[in-house]
């Protein structure tokens, strides 16, 4: 194999897929990424058995042929190399090495043959639709921060996404919050089986998004998923597992119905934090008519206290929240001001953004 | 097969089994029995690890030739007054030990009955009892068991080694010992003699006989234990955490007098020593409870190893906080064994100036010129030799404390203060480690847990023994933050978990502590995890080794320490401080 690129496309690429590389791996060859030359490009391939990406970028193919080489090294390599410098990959002729040249700079890796190189058999995809790439970041944007990382409720270690009625429907939780955000279901999605997708790949999703162009193309079965987002393609196998009825955690009777202005909520959840030292110290939240009293105290250090004017007509209420909690939700509120709908101090809270339809959290008080 | 009744010698060895399990059981036995008799001298003679030869001579009351016909009988006993099982003050009551041994051995029992003017002789071998005949013995009984277990050859088969059995042996009369250190005790094993002096029973007496079974270092390293509460009464000797052993074998425990082993009470003591020593490590303790003996079953096993208490959670509650309150007033104390191992360490072994004397140099060889080279920067990088000395004046006062005044940081890491008579050297981070923990843990307990609602209640799948044990305590559990009730059959419903926590795995967390609850009946590893986190905010909140201290930071350090409880060791059970007395520092010189 013989090949050249451009170093930035080779760094973006790079990039892109030696993030799917474990840092620790038993299997040496999962350390490896996959560099496989055809005439006029070079495609890419890194897996870590669950997730694999599989991304082209343009190069000038001398000799067609394949090679695996350390993920992280040749990154680290290409990264540094000079701007705008032609690179050159070379396998030597037992294909045991690479040899990795640009300008007066040459390297040689330790290389793996292709055959060891593990594939992740998609199967049969049995749906497929194309959604728009602004889409498919809202849905994960306001999901993503309340899925767990606890790893034995390993149903809960992704997003949710699901076809109810004629929307497409992302649901996460850790168990004490849950978020969901929903569109209109593009064509094709209708009738899909409900997925967990990992974390993981979420999180490689939303990190290749933006490069993605208009539209991603998302193909599933019941153990896998595929999304195609411009060069890149990520074949991610789903979580094996039942997602809890989250219906029945989402509140429909809470009636006392808190309107707040966003950016000073969250300001004076975050400023009477301050005081507290250690991590889930509880905000309360007192209501009265039209006032809202903030108020954290650590009995080591001090106290503190913030009052808000807010739309507010029901019955007096103390209730408390885990600071961060609260701050995680408010960050995902779009419009300027957000509902907060509540029951008793022992009851979960809904929260609803009042600009974007369809989005809601849920949050369970802390008890003081 | 018809079924039938065995005959009686096969009954005898199959009891015999549970009685008598090996050497050291046979041991128990007949030692309890000459204590039973109110000897004040024992002497014990084992070979062979106590195979060959068992010979237990006392100075006791003795029995005439008809009770001694009747004391090899199956449930013949002279301990147990009326019928009344419930009121047992004995420490043998069931009757079973001479027949027992006398089924698997060669027992030959010659007694001498106070006041009479003949000894008499019985033996039985292999439950073949023989006729009475008449014997020379000065005062008391003397038995002997030869060949043990020669009549049950598949007994012999499972004993340990002859070092094996001897230790255990050993460890039997030494717990019979420490609960009596009115009698004097000797033990002959092999070529070994062991001697309990006679001792009194008052609290003296106590330590001394602790200090004779466990080692000369024991006085010194042990706070006395006395509590009670509700007719229920716990004395004893405790030892400092940083006093502590790898193996669980240095705690005794006794019940009435009688030495046990029993899990309310390893748990109680576990419990006592909580979060003063690492795990791995065990107590030094011996500890005798005292309370009215129709408040506890001691027919619960036939070796009496274990006791059934009327109110279990009494004393286990009486147990941990009689150990705390001890501990934490000898929080103060750091081992002694600290400034010993310290002292034998610091004394030099041959004169110096000889040691490196005739090798010429005593610069070590350097190799290449690279190592030359970089040898200039040798001193840059080793620890300033800066050692802070006293800018503020000594105040009488504080040299009068317990930790004395601080006179000088070395290292960036060692505090060295002066008291009137010695000095004290503080590892300042283990120090402070420790005070800003015991902070957090009085203000977990002060302020109450906080917790998180639980969106989705976890259930967890228990046994229904689990689950009722859990359920019995979901008020101390919601004390600490866990709120849980039964769900169906074997299930509980976890609804809300300590904020501390943050997500956490509710599942195991359950079944943890049903684990132990059922083991040891009580909470302790929700408790753990919490202060584990404490410790963990205590760690990073701390002065940390290679800060330097200004002299009233330093005396403020020293000032908190002694206000503190259990300031004596750090998290992790070492020591926090080594005092070194002038006596010591003495020593070290050859002055002494």
């Amino acid at each position: 194999m013989k090949v050249t690129i451009e170093r930035a496309q080779l760094a973006k690429s790079l990039a892109h897929v030696h993030r799917v590389v474990e840092r620790r791996n038993t299997i040496p060859i999962l350390a490896n990424v996959l560099l496989r030359a055809g005439k006029s490009s070079v495609e890419l391939k890194a897996t870590d058995l669950d997730l694999e990406i599989v991304e082209t970028a343009p190069g000038e193919g001398k000799t067609t042929g394949s090679t695996t080489v350390p993920a992280h090294m040749i990154y680290d390599i290409v990264r540094k190399l000079p701007e705008g410098a032609q690179v050159e990959l070379q396998s030597a002729s037992d294909g045991a090495q690479l040899q990795v040249r640009a300008g007066r700079s040459k390297f040689t890796l330790q290389a793996l043959p292709e055959t060891d190189f593990p594939d992740l058999a998609a199967g049969e995809m049995t749906h497929s639709f194309n959604i728009a790439s602004a889409d498919l970041k809202r849905l994960i944007d306001r999901t993503q921060f309340a899925i767990s990382t606890e790893e034995t409720r390993y149903y809960l270690n992704g997003i949710y996404l699901h076809a109810i009625d004629d929307k497409l429907r992302a649901v996460a939780t850790d168990g004490h919050r849950l978020a969901q955000a929903e569109i209109k279901a593009p064509k094709g999605a209708k009738g899909m089986p409900g997925v967990i997708v990992p974390r993981k790949t979420v999180a490689e999703v939303q990190r290749l998004i933006d490069d993605a162009g208009e539209e991603v193309k998302v193909e599933l079965s019941a153990t896998k998923i595929r999304f195609s987002l411009g060069n890149a393609v990520l074949t991610s196998k789903l979580i094996d597992g039942t997602f809890p009825d989250y219906g029945r955690v989402i509140p429909a009777g809470n009636d006392k119905t808190l309107v707040v202005d966003k950016s000073e909520f969250m300001s004076a959840v975050d400023r009477v934090s301050t005081v507290s030292s250690e991590r889930g110290r509880a905000v309360k939240l007192a209501l009265t008519d039209g006032k809202l009293t903030l108020s954290v105290i650590n009995p080591d250090s001090g106290s503190a206290t913030e009052e808000l004017e807010v739309e507010y007509g029901a019955e007096a209420l103390d209730i408390g929240f885990n600071g961060r909690y609260l701050l995680d939700i408010l960050q995902q509120i779009e419009g300027e001001k957000a509902r907060l709908k509540l029951a008793d101090p022992g009851s979960p809270t809904l929260i609803e953004d009042m600009e974007a339809a369809g989005a809601l959290y849920v949050l369970m008080p802390m008890r003081v | 097969m018809p079924v039938r009744q065995l005959p009686e010698n096969v009954v005898n060895r199959i009891a015999a089994g549970e009685v008598i399990e090996r050497p050291a059981s046979a041991v128990k036995e007949l030692v309890e029995n000459a204590i039973d008799a109110g000897a004040t001298r024992v002497e014990v003679v084992i070979s062979g690890g106590g195979r060959e030869l068992i010979r237990v001579s006392d100075n006791g009351s003795g029995m005439n030739s008809e009770d001694l016909a009747l004391c090899v009988e199956r449930h013949a006993t002279s301990k147990l007054d009326s019928e009344d099982l419930l009121n047992i003050s004995t420490l043998g009551f069931r009757g079973e030990a001479l027949p027992s041994i006398g089924a698997a051995a060669r027992l030959s029992i010659v007694s001498r009955a106070r006041g009479s003017d003949a000894a008499h002789e019985v033996r039985v071998e292999g439950g073949e009892k023989s006729t009475i005949r008449p014997a020379a013995l000065s005062e008391g009984t003397r038995v002997e068991v030869r060949d043990l277990f020669y009549a049950t050859p598949a007994r012999l088969k499972f004993l340990k080694s002859e070092q094996a059995e001897t230790a255990a042996v050993i460890d039997v009369i030494r717990r019979l010992a420490l609960a009596r250190p009115d009698v004097a005790f000797t033990i002959a094993a092999n070529e070994r003699v062991i001697q309990y002096p006679l001792r009194g029973t008052d609290e003296a007496g106590r330590a001394a006989r602790l200090a004779d079974v466990i080692g000369g270092d024991a006085h010194a390293n042990t706070v006395p234990v006395d509590a009670a509460r509700e007719g229920v009464r716990v004395r004893g000797l405790a030892g400092l955490p940083t006093f502590s052993k790898a193996n669980s074998l240095s705690q005794y425990l006794f019940v009435n007098g009688r030495p046990v082993r029993d899990k309310v009470l390893m748990g109680a003591m576990r419990g006592g020593y909580a979060d003063l020593l690492h795990s791995g490590r065990y107590p030094v303790a011996a500890l005798f409870i005292e309370l009215d003996p129709r408040e506890v079953d001691v027919n619960v096993h036939p070796a009496k190893a274990e006791v059934r208490f009327r109110d279990p959670s009494l004393v286990r509650g009486l147990v941990v906080r009689a150990l705390q309150d001890a501990l934490s007033g000898g929080a103060r104390r750091s081992a002694t064994t600290g400034a010993d191992r310290l002292v034998s360490f610091a004394r030099p072994q041959s004169a110096p100036g000889y040691s490196s004397g005739w090798r010429g140099s005593s610069a070590p060889y350097r190799g290449g010129l690279a190592e030359a080279a970089q040898a200039a920067f040798e001193t840059i990088a080793q620890p300033s030799a800066d050692a802070r000395a006293n800018l503020a004046p000594v105040l009488q006062a504080d040299l009068e404390r317990p930790l004395g005044a601080a006179r000088a940081q070395l290292h960036e890491t060692y505090i060295v203060a002066q008291t009137v008579d010695g000095l004290v050297i503080v590892d300042q981070h283990a120090a402070h480690e420790r005070i800003v923990y015991e902070k957090l843990k009085r203000a977990l307990n002060e302020n109450g847990i906080s917790t998180q609602i639980l969106l989705v209640p976890a259930v967890v799948e228990l046994d229904d023994s689990d689950v009722a044990a859990l359920v019995a305590r979901a008020g101390e559990l919601a004390k600490l933050g866990l709120v849980l009730e039964p769900f169906g059959q074997g299930a509980v419903l976890v609804r809300e978990t300590p904020a501390l926590l943050g997500e956490t795995d509710a599942q195991n967390l359950v079944r943890d502590l049903a684990e132990h609850i059922a083991e040891w009946d009580d909470a302790l590893p929700l408790e753990r995890n919490l202060l584990a986190i404490a410790s963990r905010i205590s760690c990073h909140g701390s002065i940390r080794a290679g800060r330097r201290l200004k002299p009233e930071e330093m005396n403020a350090l020293l000032r908190e320490m002694e206000r503190t409880e259990n300031a004596g060791q750090c998290n992790h059970g070492r020591p926090t401080y080594v005092e070194l007395k002038l006596f010591d520092i003495e020593k070290l010189f050859g002055r002494r």
